[in-house]
């Protein structure tokens, strides 16, 4: 019966079902695990971008998260930063494609829709010693009180040796990165501020 | 006819060659997709246990089902159930261990492609039973971790001055940092390295 | 986020995005000498540079069209039924059909073909490089386009890798090698110059 043609696919059926039940259930039983991990990614971010939060623990996010920020109503808009009920800011996240992979984060912008409070990537996988420094203090800390400019250009990104006061300066040997960053952060801030301005009076 | 039979034997010398007649060979492919994250220690230890734990119970549950698979499904059986162990590791690591699941990218998937894996299942889960077949997986996981857990000690001495993360006195200070021990390149060299010592005692030994 | 060929950007830029990572593939994230895969056969078939580039050209069509498929296997099957931890045994067994297919065919169509090329494809399901690349694309997330650019450049730049280390292994099979680096020692010293001659070309892109 071994050797018969409609065992050795029967076989085959039931084994991979077998299979599949058991990682299915697995992947289900730790999809919720995997969803909060992404969650808690994204909630550290939005702390992160106002410099006067401090949290470590993952609890602690979560908590000081869901008192401080307010969800949008409109999907795409910011989190709305209220400490102690008073608008301080607004976190806005941001999605792209970056050189090599997805860049993800959450851009902190100040009450006067001009001044960015602070930047926070918390998903990237550039080129590791060059685009991935996106993610040390030396970049990341540029941003935090810069000015959006007018137009359709608020944050540019400039070569070391072109940048002014107002620019932030790239990381050399990462062009392509700092080019599809700059991109993908004025999308993400002429959208969210047109929708702004249709949206006020 | 005659054309499908000269095929299949060079077919078969070919895959001779990859496997029965070059032992040093085999040792060292195991090895070499690896070597990718090879840069720390942290890493290394993670990819070495799940390699390790991966044959030990895909050996083990190939054996188990040795009596009962046929012979024309032999070569999928297996590879499905190699896939089976690496994805609960892959599920386990991404909800337990984001940070690491991302820095390991896609090289916890290519432990189905590795030849230690199919190789110890093919040579002795086959013809054992499951108890000495999950041994002889984990100890020959365990022989590989040795070597690779030696070349990232050495990589992420002297590319980074630190170990396992910690900061070593003298490395992450004074001394000068090998970009390339980071690099690619240099994972090939300390691979070249420590398999021309290991020989060079073989033959010495040999010789005496 | 599915990145369709119509996404924010316009199909133009998609276009050159897949030229810029074909380029990158082959040079500066070569798939061999940077990501360490597909080492198994490089190490064993590169001796002499015929077979090396019959088996490069293998490789480059068979990474090129998986990774296509996959993309479409992946996109459209698996994240819309959320099972996307299966990725590998599907990824597997459609690398593995589509290989069974082509030796099919070829072995129909042209025997001749058959006898250069098709003895190399059993070789080719068990090559990580092809499941690795697939595994890339599905990571760094790419449309359909620039997936077609990916998986042509990582099979060419592995198919240069090898030609390369065939070419140079025929020359030293005639130099003196301490004993302790014949064999695999010297295959791996030549590996990591050719990676570190490579590594040169990282300025291009940037």
């Amino acid at each position: 019966m071994k050797e018969s043609r409609y065992f050795a696919v029967v076989y085959m059926f039931v084994l991979t079902a077998i299979c599949s039940t058991l990682l299915i259930g697995l992947a289900r039983l730790t999809e919720a695990k995997v969803k909060s991990n992404e969650q808690i990614a994204f909630e550290r971010a939005a702390l992160a971008v106002f410099p006067s939060v401090q949290v470590q623990s993952d609890a602690e996010v979560h908590a000081v998260f869901t008192k401080d920020f307010a969800a949008p109503k409109v999907s795409g808009d910011a989190y709305e930063y209220r400490p102690q009920g008073q608008l301080a800011g607004y976190a806005l996240p941001f999605a792209g494609q970056g050189f090599w992979a997805p860049i993800r984060g959450v851009i902190g912008i100040g009450t006067d829709f001009k001044t960015i409070t602070g930047i926070w990537f918390y998903e990237q996988a550039e080129t590791p010693g060059l685009g991935a420094r996106i993610v040390e203090p030396f970049f990341y800390e540029q941003f935090a009180g810069k000015q959006f400019d007018e137009g359709l250009r608020p944050i540019r990104i400039r070569a070391p040796a072109e940048a002014t006061e107002r620019d932030i300066q790239a990381i050399t040997g990462a062009t392509q990165t700092c080019v599809r960053l700059e991109k993908l952060l004025n999308d993400a801030v002429t959208q969210w501020r047109q929708k702004k301005e249709a949206a006020q009076p | 006819m005659n054309g499908q039979t000269t095929t299949k034997t060079t077919n078969q010398i070919i895959l001779d060659g990859l496997w029965r007649d070059n032992p040093i060979f085999r040792q060292i492919l195991g090895i070499c997709s690896t070597l990718a994250v090879t840069n720390n220690v942290t890493n290394t230890a993670v990819m070495c246990i799940s390699l390790s734990l991966v044959t030990a119970l895909s050996c083990a549950t190939v054996s188990a089902l040795k009596e009962w698979t046929p012979k024309t499904v032999r070569m999928m059986v297996q590879v499905l159930i190699i896939a089976f162990y690496v994805i609960i590791v892959d599920i386990l690591l991404r909800a337990y261990w984001p940070d690491m699941s991302r820095s390991l990218g896609p090289y916890v998937g290519l432990i189905i492609t590795n030849c230690i894996v199919m190789g110890r299942c093919e040579a002795f889960a086959q013809s054992n039973r499951p108890w000495p077949s999950f041994l002889d997986g984990l100890f020959s996981g365990l022989g590989y971790s040795v070597i690779l857990l030696v070349i990232a000690a050495i990589r992420e001495v002297m590319g980074m001055g630190t170990l396992a993360g910690y900061p070593l006195p003298y490395f992450s200070t004074q001394w000068d940092k090998w970009v390339i021990m980071v690099m690619p390149p240099g994972a090939f060299f300390v691979l070249a390295c420590l398999l021309w010592v290991c020989r060079s005692i073989g033959i010495k030994g040999k010789k005496a | 986020m599915i990145l369709l060929a119509v996404d924010t950007s316009s199909i133009g830029s998609e276009v050159w995005m897949a030229v810029v990572t074909c380029f990158a593939a082959i040079f500066t994230q070569n798939i061999l000498l940077s990501y360490f895969l597909g080492m198994c056969s490089f190490i064993s078939v590169s001796r002499e540079v015929k077979t090396a580039v019959g088996l490069g050209a293998a490789v480059v069509f068979v990474m090129t069209a998986t990774t296509v498929l996959n993309w479409m296997a992946y996109w459209w099957v698996l994240v819309p039924l959320n099972l996307e931890f299966y990725k590998y045994i599907l990824f597997i067994i459609i690398i593995a059909a589509f290989v069974q297919l082509i030796e099919m065919m070829i072995d129909r169509y042209s025997p001749a073909l058959y006898q250069s090329l098709g003895i190399f494809l059993p070789l080719i399901t068990v090559n990580c490089a092809i499941l690795g690349a697939v595994l890339w694309m599905v990571i760094r997330e790419y449309s359909l386009i620039v997936t077609v650019g990916f998986g042509f450049g990582s099979g060419v730049g592995w198919m240069m890798a090898i030609v390369a280390m065939a070419g140079i292994r025929q020359r030293i099979d005639e130099s003196k090698i301490p004993a302790g680096l014949r064999g695999p020692g010297i295959t791996l010293i030549i590996a990591g110059i050719m990676a570190l001659a490579f590594v040169g070309f990282t300025g291009v892109l940037q």
